[in-house]
């Protein structure tokens, strides 16, 4: 039964009731946990309640907890001690300095209770900007009556599970802890104690549910009865981690599903196999009530089992069971049962589910408890409509130490001929039974799905082909193996009808059914019913092995006698150290994979080196990089701190970014090209050919790729003013001179005693080469030059002084308009262009501003227009005239220093012409 | 319970929090504890809750890459190459119960670099300045290491000092005492390694960690800024989100 219904009545319209939650926070009394939404903010409100809550007159709200940033659940166990399996949870509530600890039933439930109550806290915590107000809860606190009730109480709590920690890490039972477990003991004194005061406990708790909790005990809800009974597993003692439990704690992302997976696959490396005895018992009591001990059934075997599932059928044949599943006879077989287990060990009820008559109870060995984990109960009913309960099957599975487990105790369909109808029963059950998981997304758990399944109950297969008499004489013969053939089961699951995979031992003992009610006479009813075995144990799985399969004449309320096997089952134990090793080395081995996953390259080349960098002489050097990562990777350069571009603006990298598949690689070039612009710089020694390049991984590493070069400074990109001063060429000349003729500039007298040269010897070796070679050459300036003759012009001009230049005129030509080009300062420096276009059309004026240059570019603005006008003069055989000269070294040697348009050029052009035209008008 | 409070600390907000940490005497109520615990519950139990960002510096040649390498690894590597660039390492350690996934950048500790590495810094929650102590040069030149990382990272990056290759005893050139004066003096973790036995390498990151962690639960560190170095989880409800903080946003190269 949901009592959030009961907490929703006591709530506005607006505001709803998420989950609610049973806590008990003393042994008599629990409270309700209800967390509450409105408008998107959360709250815990707390209840008190006297009985099952069913209607808001049952509750009565005790406390409200805003769910805001100063609220934390908080999971009480130390890492060393992580919960026992089956255990309550126990959290602690805070809320800015408050703090409260409760004690959640063990179960899915409460999980599904922890994880929304966390879920509304994160959504809290994410959206910092909207701050809860919690204006909604303020009606409440105004109502009721204060929060002394509950704190007092839970605190009170709280000095208790003290003391059982303590008690419980010291391993000795002292008298605290004991008292709780036997008080606790109310429903099924698990523990048998022949002390007279524990009994007297015990008895006293027993009125008091009577009076109190009535109305829970007569609807009882798979969750509160887990309170009790949980508290009994709970009051065994605390010791090391259960890595059971760890292994199925709810998961929420790749890393952690990778890690349950790989620990899964290498169970073998960390678990063993260890021996343990598993009780199975199944009685159909045909309604009656215990009358005589169990004893005789359920501590036959000499050692006490580790383990009890016992299974009941026809618990209760009442319409009232029938319809409304609620039966005193629960309890009362659920006491006759913990009577009757085996007197030398102690045991705890871990789980209780029934339908109707069919009940599962399953009880361990005190010491085994804090092995069991994820216990969950599930009922299909296969009776009247296929739905009812009156016919069906319950099942509990669980964890025990690393070894699923479950058990199913069914009843299915009466009647000699309906064996089919049994078979259908069986296959229903296996496929309607589910449980549920811990994390939603993972499909539930089937019967099937389990290291070892355990099937008893009345399965109600009968012995056919055989009449009455025939029958009990082979019983009375004791010839089993006989009769035995003639079983239904054992021909079903022969012609793999139902029961495929499931074993049964053999059956040495008489059929259990049917009897006279208190005797051990076969059924003298008129029916006169044909002996069978109704009751069966079977299992599935491996390393079982049967200790003992036999009936129980002794017992004789039921018109069947009860049956038991005790079962050798190999359970996979959990070898810490080898856990704890295997989880690290699964652990180390996803580090290792992420870190290998980084996307990783092979460079071909560390560092390059480039010879002998030239005035516009392309070189270029390939990188290759090879993916030799574990998985496709993006490349890219990217720029240093304080640098707008990943490298110098002499270099290109080609491709700069790019995309290589796992294995594949990339050929990179680096280009390295001196042009007029980074030439000056390079000339003068201010700059290096040196750049570190950073090739970025996306999401990888960095590789620093080094670039080294020497330049071989030219007369290329100088200035006019530092060539006038040298006398021999560039390249003999230290890289100190001419750094400091570059930095002196501007300062006519600094630098050398020597005497300037009136113009620089390259320009004029360039133009006199010309003068005296290609005066008549048609086309001169007109047609291309070769770009390799460019660079012997070049060479020549920067290592030495040759009597002649190399190359054809149309080099010549081009190389001393790219000479022109390269000047740092045009032959007009830039600070006089403006003058120039203004006095464009006026000749005296143009003459003016040349007069004003410095004096070495005035003397090559004149040299060079001299040479033009020579040039002009022979205009009949080299086919210039003014305009197509003044169009061409009109934009060499006045530069704007920004763009220039149509008009300025033309400007330029005109300007320049009156020095074209000067000698002839 | 708590409702007196409410007020107070809606009005009080951040400071507030961090407040009642140092307070809270009892440990099992700080808000640090609080905090830590949530996470526990929410977050699935492998995954871990907290990113911190190392960085690895020191002159060339100290063992920077091979105290990563046996950080990740748990091996040495011998003949280690030195490092042209900036290596990545991440490992998952366990700080007071929290796993936190450290994130380590290792950089080319070559002079002519120094510039390109200086740009690595920024963000750090943890430096690495490591010293060969078999080499006195390096350490010589801690302060200049020193200064960049001060001048680099935030004021609460927590800088631990290293003094690699302690295996090699016989050729020790920088004693422990000197160095561990110079850690004090500068207000620095100090420890003696060996990237080839192993030895303190786990301490070293874990140390460096745990002043961080530290730092976190007192307040001083503020996740929300920028440059905090830690990344924090609340928790990982959309599942599956491995490779999308496996590596952080590179910053400082991309400006």
């Amino acid at each position: 039964m949901d009592q959030s219904v009961a907490i929703q009545e006591t709530l506005e319209k607006e505001e709803n009731c998420l989950i609610c939650e049973v806590v008990s926070h003393s042994i008599t009394e629990s409270i309700l946990l209800g967390l509450v939404e409105s408008s998107k903010e959360h709250a815990i409100f707390i209840y008190t309640h006297r009985r099952m809550a069913i209607t808001a007159d049952d509750v009565s709200l005790e406390d409200i907890v805003p769910v805001s940033l100063d609220f934390a659940v908080v999971e009480i166990s130390s890492p060393e001690e992580l919960a026992v399996v089956g255990a309550d949870t126990r959290v602690r509530v805070s809320y800015q300095e408050e703090a409260l600890e409760l004690r959640l039933p063990f179960g899915s439930h409460s999980r599904l209770f922890l994880s929304e109550v966390n879920r509304a806290w994160s959504d809290a915590c994410k959206s910092p900007t909207h701050v809860p107000t919690f204006e909604w809860i303020n009606k409440y606190h105004k109502a009721n009556k204060g929060p002394g009730v509950v704190k007092q109480a839970l605190g009170t709590t709280f000095t208790k599970l003290n003391q059982h920690r303590k008690t419980g890490l010291s391993g000795a039972r002292s008298p605290p802890a004991q008292n709780e477990w036997q008080r606790s003991g109310e429903m099924s004194e698990p523990l048998r104690d022949s002390e007279k005061s524990d009994q007297k406990g015990s008895s006293e708790r027993e009125i008091g549910s009577n009076s109190g909790t009535q109305k829970s005990r007569v609807c009882p809800s798979p969750e509160s009865q887990a309170i009790s009974r949980d508290d009994l597993v709970h009051a065994s003692s605390h010791t090391t981690s259960n890595k059971a439990q760890i292994l199925t704690m709810p998961q929420f992302n790749l890393r952690d599903n990778l890690i349950r997976c790989e620990l899964l696959k290498n169970e073998d490396l960390y678990t063993y196999r260890e021996n343990f005895s598993l009780f199975l018992g199944t009685y159909n009591v045909n309604g009656q009530t215990p009358k005589e001990s169990l004893s005789p059934w359920l501590s036959c075997t000499l050692d006490p089992p580790d383990m009890y599932c016992v299974g009941f059928q026809e618990l209760d044949l009442s319409k009232e069971a029938f319809f409304f599943n609620d039966t005193p006879k629960e309890l009362e077989w659920t006491k006759a049962v913990s009577k009757g287990l085996h007197p030398d060990a102690k045991y705890a009820l871990v789980k209780l589910v029934r339908l109707v008559g069919i009940m599962l109870i399953f009880y361990v060995k005190k010491e085994h408890a804090e092995f069991i984990s994820e216990v969950e109960a599930e009922t299909v009913g296969t009776g009247i409509m296929g739905r009812m309960g009156n016919k069906g099957a319950v099942a509990i599975r669980f964890h025990f130490h690393n070894s699923s487990i479950c058990v199913v105790n069914s009843h299915l369909a009466a009647h000699i001929e309906e064996y089919e109808r049994r078979n259908q029963d069986y296959k229903d059950i296996c496929s309607r039974l589910q449980f549920r998981q811990l994390e939603p997304t993972q499909t539930p758990l089937t019967i099937m799905k389990h290291d070892v399944v355990l099937w008893i109950g009345d399965l109600n297969y009968r012995i056919s082909d055989l009449d009455v008499s025939n029958v009990k004489e082979l019983i009375s013969k004791k010839d089993f193996e006989t009769l035995h053939s003639y079983d239904q089961l054992k021909r079903q699951i022969d012609e793999e009808a139902v029961f495929v995979g499931f074993v049964e031992g053999e059956i040495d003992f008489q059929p259990t059914y049917k009897y006279d009610t208190g005797s051990d006479k076969w059924d003298t009813s008129e029916k006169c019913r044909v002996p069978a075995w109704c009751d069966r144990v079977l299992w599935r799985g491996k390393n079982i092995k049967q200790q003992h399969y036999q009936s129980h004449m002794a017992l004789k309320a039921s018109d069947h006698k009860p049956v038991s096997s005790m079962l050798e089952i190999g359970i996979k134990r959990v070898n810490s150290e080898a856990y704890k090793k295997t989880f690290e080395e699964i652990v180390r081995n996803i580090d290792k994979m992420e870190n290998e996953c980084i996307p990783s390259v092979t460079l071909s080349k560390q560092e390059f080196h480039f010879k002998d960098v030239k005035f516009m002489q392309h070189q270029a050097e390939t990188l290759s990089l090879l993916n030799d990562g574990q998985v496709p990777c993006q490349f890219e350069f990217i720029q240093k701190p304080n640098e707008y571009t990943y490298c110098k603006p002499w270099l290109t990298a080609n491709p700069p970014k790019g995309f290589i598949a796992q294995g594949g690689s990339v050929d990179i070039d680096l280009e390295v090209f001196v042009n007029r612009s980074t030439a000056p710089e390079l000339n003068s020694g201010k700059e290096q050919i040196e750049d570190i390049l950073v090739l970025h991984l996306e999401r990888g590493k960095d590789y620093f790729i080094p670039l080294t070069g020497n330049y071989l400074p030219s007369c290329y990109g100088s200035s006019i003013r530092s060539l006038c001063h040298l006398r021999d060429p560039i390249q003999e000349i230290p890289q100190e001179t001419l750094r400091d003729l570059a930095e002196s500039s501007g300062d006519e007298n600094a630098v050398t005693v020597e005497k300037p040269l009136d113009i620089p010897k390259e320009l004029w070796m360039m133009v006199d080469h010309l003068f005296r070679n290609a005066i008549k050459q048609e086309d001169i300036f007109q047609q291309p030059g070769l770009r390799s003759e460019f660079a012997e012009i070049r060479d020549c001009l920067d290592t030495g002084m040759p009597d002649s230049l190399p190359g054809s005129n149309h080099s010549v030509a081009e190389a001393l308009l790219l000479f022109l080009d390269a000047l740092p300062q045009p032959v007009v420096p830039y600070s006089f262009y403006q003058l120039c276009l203004e006095g464009c059309s006026n000749a005296s004026q143009c003459e003016k501003v040349i007069s004003m240059l410095p004096r070495c570019h005035q003397n090559v603005f004149n040299y060079i227009s001299a040479f033009l006008r020579e040039l002009l003069k022979n205009s009949a055989n080299n086919r210039l005239d003014v305009s197509i000269l003044a169009t061409i070294f009109a934009s060499l040697l006045l530069k704007s220093p920004q763009k220039q348009d149509l008009a300025e050029k033309r400007k330029t052009q005109e300007f320049f012409q009156h020095f074209l035209t000067q000698g002839s008008s | 319970m708590g409702r007196q409070k409410e007020d107070t600390v809606r009005q009080q907000g951040e400071t507030e929090r961090g407040h009642s940490e140092t307070e809270g005497g009892h440990s099992e109520t700080t808000w640090g504890d609080r905090m830590r615990t949530n996470i526990k519950m929410t977050a699935a139990p492998y995954n871990y809750s907290y990113i911190f960002k190392y960085i690895i510096i020191g002159d060339m040649g100290v063992g920077k890459s091979c105290l990563l390498h046996q950080f990740t690894e748990k091996k040495f590597m011998a003949d280690c190459p030195h490092t042209i660039g900036v290596e990545f390492g991440t490992r998952i350690m366990e700080v007071h119960g929290q796993k936190v996934k450290l994130q380590i950048w290792d950089t080319a500790g070559q002079e002519r670099f120094r510039a390109v590495t200086r740009s690595y810094y920024r963000g750090a929650a943890g430096a690495l300045m490591v010293y060969d102590i078999t080499r006195r040069s390096t350490y010589n030149h801690l302060s200049s290491w020193l200064t960049d990382a001060r001048n680099l990272t935030n004021p609460n990056t927590v800088i631990i000092l290293i003094g690699n290759k302690a295996d090699l005893e016989a050729q020790r050139d920088v004693t422990y005492e000197e160095a561990k004066q110079f850690a004090e003096e500068n207000g620095l973790l100090f420890l003696e390694a060996s990237a080839k036995t192993g030895e303190n390498v786990e301490e070293a990151f874990l140390e460096a960690a745990k002043r961080i962690y530290q730092n976190i639960q007192d307040g001083s560190l503020d996740l929300n800024a920028a440059e905090s170095g830690v990344q924090h989880k609340p928790s990982a409800p959309q599942g599956g989100r491995l490779n999308a903080d496996s590596q952080p946003a590179k910053e400082g190269c991309s400006c």
